[in-house]
């Protein structure tokens, strides 16, 4: 299989540490890579279906106490979903140490973000 | 930006159920939280966070519509393997598109400006459309509610004129035919305005008359209180009213108590009791109508002949369950026959008819409309035309790189795809900013408007109307993608590679094809100018006519004399002979006077006269009435022809007098002297008939429009024919709008009840009258403008492309001693040949087109000879320009400079 694109491997990140509803992803992806370089709503909503669709992410059982407007529904990362993410960052990983090894890579910043 | 939440909802209608089940609502939760965030950090964050969202919206229906982005495991897996390699191709395409463009941004610009204009046109005149044609009509169950008309051949009304009905004849349609559930009937003669009573200076709303059973045949609802009933159709039921939704907010501050509470009229001094408030939204017969009454009839009235005699009010039917039209009107031709023979007085020849009611409110406007769009498709080919000059142009610079992809394996369906996405992301950019284009055309539409076409207000930019301007956008980028795609696959590879680019052998096929585009474009441009050179010259031709009266420094205003303090006629004429003295008073006021109705304000009262000594068969139809005082005539210069205007002695106990217009002394008293002579204003005359002595001659006064001639007409003697209301005009030596202050204070003088009701300079009474045509004349113009600058453009592009790539042969001919002229006039025979074409089939086409137009043309024929001519020269003055120019500067470059460009 191949690996995730950019965007899931985005969200995957971005749930890896709490569930979090739609914007909230958004947010977490802006506030990794900057405002403007999130995908837009739609694109963010394709990619959430797909991956649902395969497994990577599920409805959250549960939601935060504080959130009390009943639109919003929680993703949670899957089993299924945090295996495809840690392969995904081992691959990026080596590839970093790849490019340092080059000196591609000043630095410790890390771009990216999607094309 | 609530405006992008509406567009990508309106987008999101078209994602599968499925997909909107589940995801829309928190989509739309996100999109706005995160619009917020984008305003918060300012306009170009969320300029730039709306187009993103568009495209992205965009992306999401279109994938999900083509299959992709389906679940695993829902779909067979050879499937979305196909699904998913399709996909990676179009995304690389999209990819390769975006940078292809990138590196050449001056065609990406110029492309999708052309485009953008093309398609903004057709979403500002869609949404004009829309507004009129498909917009939901505010009734409950529309398909049913037919309008209904009379017709009569001796008069000459036809359906096109709907004519209103006689009350007494609608009342007996909705007794005996029982196809109809029920009839209703109101005012549909635009509202009336009318004055409300505050403690301050009145207000001024538009109110119509109804029977009480209008709103239950409409199947509206009020919000509050209740709708009319039948029985207060009657004045004994008293004077009750409902009012609008937006009346109720602006005048009585949403109170609910305002149910049941008496709103007072300012004009009659009589009060109507509020039973209803209308919901939000609701408005008909016209925009502007805030207040519904009762009529009041007394019941007596039905047996009056006048009753059935004058035509003034408009039946509005629901048909019965399971009813059609076919069989209503069949019904109803029976009962028509049926009146005819027991009313032969009014109804011998009377007839009737229905509409469905969609087609009675866009009968005005269907053939401007249909004009229109028309024209906007036009431009938008002109526009496609244009840019796939513009691409085959690159097409022809880009036949190395085509060469070598297909050398390098790339299947010709490969590269065409290729091609296509490139245009179909250029017609996607050039729609997203025609939806801009479109959304600022409907709002400088909208400003036009605004004095004359109803439903105009209702302009917007819905769901609908987005659609349309996608798939718009969609079939233009296949239009002109079509064939620089086709041009990409042919072609020989080896050919292409050793000419060094400029593809000698191929570019024959591929001048042709421009030389063909060329000529469309000319064509198309062609058919838009002549129309808006046909509308220019009527407009203009409309514009000399002379309307009979004085327009410039002339003012009129209406005032009505409430009845309850001026309860006897010696009073209410007393008040007009004061007013206009006091106004003659002013400054600035050099003459003022009356009359019942203002000219080129619509047709006022007609009827059927006869005159002394005719036999009695012998009838005069259709003439038309109107009551004033000599001071009418004037305040606006209308001149006394021969006899006399009214005076002192014409008072309302002395012999009836008349005065008539030219076109009745012309029309009915050919080659006598009509001075003298008696009318009575009734079918046949009786001994009780008023018989009035015809007195004077005036000149005629357009009544209805500047391009429908004057018709007959007779002035009655203010005092003896006397109203309560009135319109005072009044002939100014300053601008005319500059005396209200002193008009007002006069009035607030003798009576500071009295309002003005309304006040128009003679000039707006004249400009309105032609507002509806100077709406098709403005876009035809621009349109016409438009399309010359397109076709200008597209021309000088091709020549200039044909003389770069034929720079080297102009060289060797130079060279080989050929003059700059010969060379000049080797170019510009080709291009006169191609334009040449063009102007031959735009003028075939116009020919047959510009008859959609002949409706809204005065005084000159859809195949104006001069108009064609103009249009011709001009069209084929700026194309040889257009050609002359690069030609001229390739035959100007030095033969050693062009051979060498290698």
């Amino acid at each position: 299989m191949a690996g995730p694109t950019p965007l899931t491997y985005d969200i995957l990140l971005a749930l890896a540490d709490a569930d979090r509803h739609g914007y909230g992803i958004i947010k977490e992806i802006e506030a990794r890579e900057g405002p403007g370089r999130a995908p837009s709503t739609g694109a963010m909503y394709l990619a959430l279906q797909r991956m649902e669709g395969e497994g990577l992410v599920e409805d959250a059982p549960s939601r935060p106490a504080e959130d009390d407007d009943a639109r919003r529904r929680y993703y949670r990362i899957t089993r299924a979903g945090r295996e495809v993410a840690e392969r995904e960052s081992s691959r990026l990983a080596a590839l970093v140490a790849a490019a340092r090894h080059k000196n591609l890579l000043r630095g410790a910043t890390a771009g990216g973000g999607e094309a | 930006m609530s405006r992008l939440q509406t567009v990508v909802r309106a987008m999101l209608r078209w994602a599968p159920r499925r997909f909107r089940d589940r995801y829309e609502q928190e989509y739309l939760a996100t999109l706005t939280r995160r619009a917020e965030d984008a305003v918060a950090r300012g306009r170009l964050p969320a300029l730039s966070l709306a187009v993103r969202e568009v495209i992205g919206a965009a992306g999401l229906v279109l994938r999900l519509r083509s299959g992709g982005g389906r679940g695993a495991g829902q779909v067979h897996r050879m499937k979305r393997n196909g699904g998913a390699i399709m996909l990676e191709t179009v995304r690389q395409d999209v990819r390769f598109a975006v940078t292809t463009l990138r590196r050449n941004p001056g065609f990406a610009a110029a492309a999708v400006a052309v485009l953008a204009l093309g398609i903004g046109a057709n979403t500002a005149i869609f949404s004009a459309a829309n507004a009129f044609l498909f917009r939901p009509l505010p009734f409950a169950e529309p398909d049913r509610l037919v309008l209904l008309y009379e017709t009569n051949p001796e008069f000459d009304w036809t359906v096109e004129q709907a004519v209103q009905a006689a009350p007494a004849n609608a009342l007996d349609w909705r007794e005996q035919v029982e196809a109809f559930a029920d009839v209703a009937l109101y005012r549909d003669l635009g509202v009336d305005d009318v004055a409300i009573r505050t403690d301050a200076d009145p207000v001024l709303v538009g109110g119509t008359t109804v029977t009480g059973n209008f709103f239950s045949v409409l199947g509206v609802q009020p919000v509050l209180g209740r709708a009319l009933r039948w029985e207060e159709t009657w004045a004994d039921a008293g004077r009750v009213a409902v009012i609008s939704h937006d009346l109720w907010v602006s005048h009585f501050g949403a109170d609910p108590s305002v149910v049941g509470s008496r709103l007072p009229l300012a004009a009659s001094d009589e009060e109507v009791d509020i039973v209803g408030v209308m919901p939000a939204g609701f408005a008909f017969p016209n925009d502007r109508t805030d207040l519904w009454y009762s009529y009041g009839w007394e019941r007596s009235a039905l047996e009056a002949v006048s009753f059935r005699r004058a035509h003034w009010v408009r039946p509005v039917a629901r048909l019965a369950d399971g009813v059609s039209l076919e069989e209503a009107d069949a019904q109803l031709q029976v009962v028509v026959r049926r009146l005819q023979e027991d009313f032969p007085e009014t109804n011998r020849v009377m007839g009737a008819g229905l509409m469905p009611v969609r087609d009675f409110l866009v009968r005005e406007v269907k053939a401007s409309l249909v004009v229109l769009l028309g024209a906007v498709a036009v431009l938008l080919l002109l526009a496609c035309a244009n840019v796939a000059n513009l691409m085959l142009v690159r097409a022809n610079d880009r036949t190395r790189e085509m060469a070598l992809r297909h050398a390098l394996g790339a299947g010709r369906a490969r590269v065409a795809r290729q091609m296509l996405t490139e245009s179909v992301l250029l017609a996607g950019l050039g729609g997203a900013l025609g939806l801009v284009l479109g959304w600022l055309g409907v709002r400088g539409m909208s400003a036009l408007t605004r004095l004359g076409i109803e439903g105009a207000t209702t302009m917007s930019l819905d769901a609908r109307v987005v659609g349309f301007t996608v798939l718009v956008a969609g079939l233009s980028g296949v239009l002109f993608g079509t064939a620089p795609a086709i041009r990409s696959t042919g072609g020989d590879v080896h050919v292409a590679l050793t000419e060094g680019g400029r593809g000698q052998s191929t570019s024959r096929r591929g001048a042709r094809v421009a030389g063909l585009l060329v000529s469309a474009e000319v064509a198309l441009a062609l058919l838009l100018v002549v129309g808006a050179g046909l509308m220019i010259r009527s407009f203009w031709l409309l514009r000399s006519v002379d309307p009979g009266f004085r327009v410039e420094g002339a003012l009129a205003v209406e005032v009505a004399v409430p009845s309850t303090r001026y309860p006897d006629r010696d009073q209410v004429l007393a008040f007009w002979d004061r007013l206009t003295e006091a106004l003659e008073a002013r400054p600035g006021i050099e003459r003022a006077g009356t009359v019942a109705r203002l000219p080129l304000d619509g047709a006022s009262w007609s009827s059927q006269f006869q005159a002394e000594g005719w036999p009695p068969d012998r009838v005069g139809f259709e003439i038309l009435h109107r009551a004033a005082d000599a001071g009418y005539f004037e305040a606006l210069d209308i001149p006394l022809v021969r006899g006399r205007l009214f005076g002192p002695d014409d008072g309302p106990d002395d012999p009836y007098v008349v005065v008539i217009n030219e076109t009745f002394a012309r029309e009915y008293f050919p080659g006598e002297d009509p001075i003298g002579q008696r009318i009575a204003y009734d079918r046949a005359a009786t001994a009780e008939s008023t018989w009035r002595e015809i007195v004077g001659i005036v000149g005629d006064q357009h009544q209805e429009s500047p391009g429908t001639p004057a018709r007959a007409e007779v002035f009655e003697s203010r005092n003896q024919d006397w109203d309560r209301g009135a319109w005072l005009v009044m002939k100014t030596s300053v601008e005319p709008l500059g005396v209200v202050p002193a008009v007002r204070e006069a009035l607030r003088e003798m009576d500071p009840q009295i309002p003005l009701v309304d006040v128009r300079p003679l000039r707006d009474v004249w400009s309105a009258s032609l507002t509806s045509q100077r709406f098709v004349l403005v876009l035809l113009g621009v349109f016409g403008a438009a399309a010359l600058l397109l076709a200008t453009v597209g021309i000088y592009g091709v020549t200039a492309q044909v003389a770069r790539r034929r720079t080297q042969e102009i060289g060797i001919r130079m060279a080989l001693g050929a003059g700059a002229t010969q060379v000049l006039g080797l170019m510009l025979r080709q291009g006169l040949a191609v334009i040449g074409l063009g102007i031959a089939a735009g003028l075939g086409v116009a020919l047959l087109a510009t008859r959609a137009l002949s409706s809204m043309l005065y005084g000159i024929e859809p195949t104006d000879p001069a108009t064609l001519a103009a249009v011709v020269a001009l069209l084929a003055g700026v194309a040889l320009l257009a050609c002359y120019v690069p030609a001229r500067r390739a035959t100007a470059v030095d033969p050693v400079t062009s051979l060498r460009a290698e």
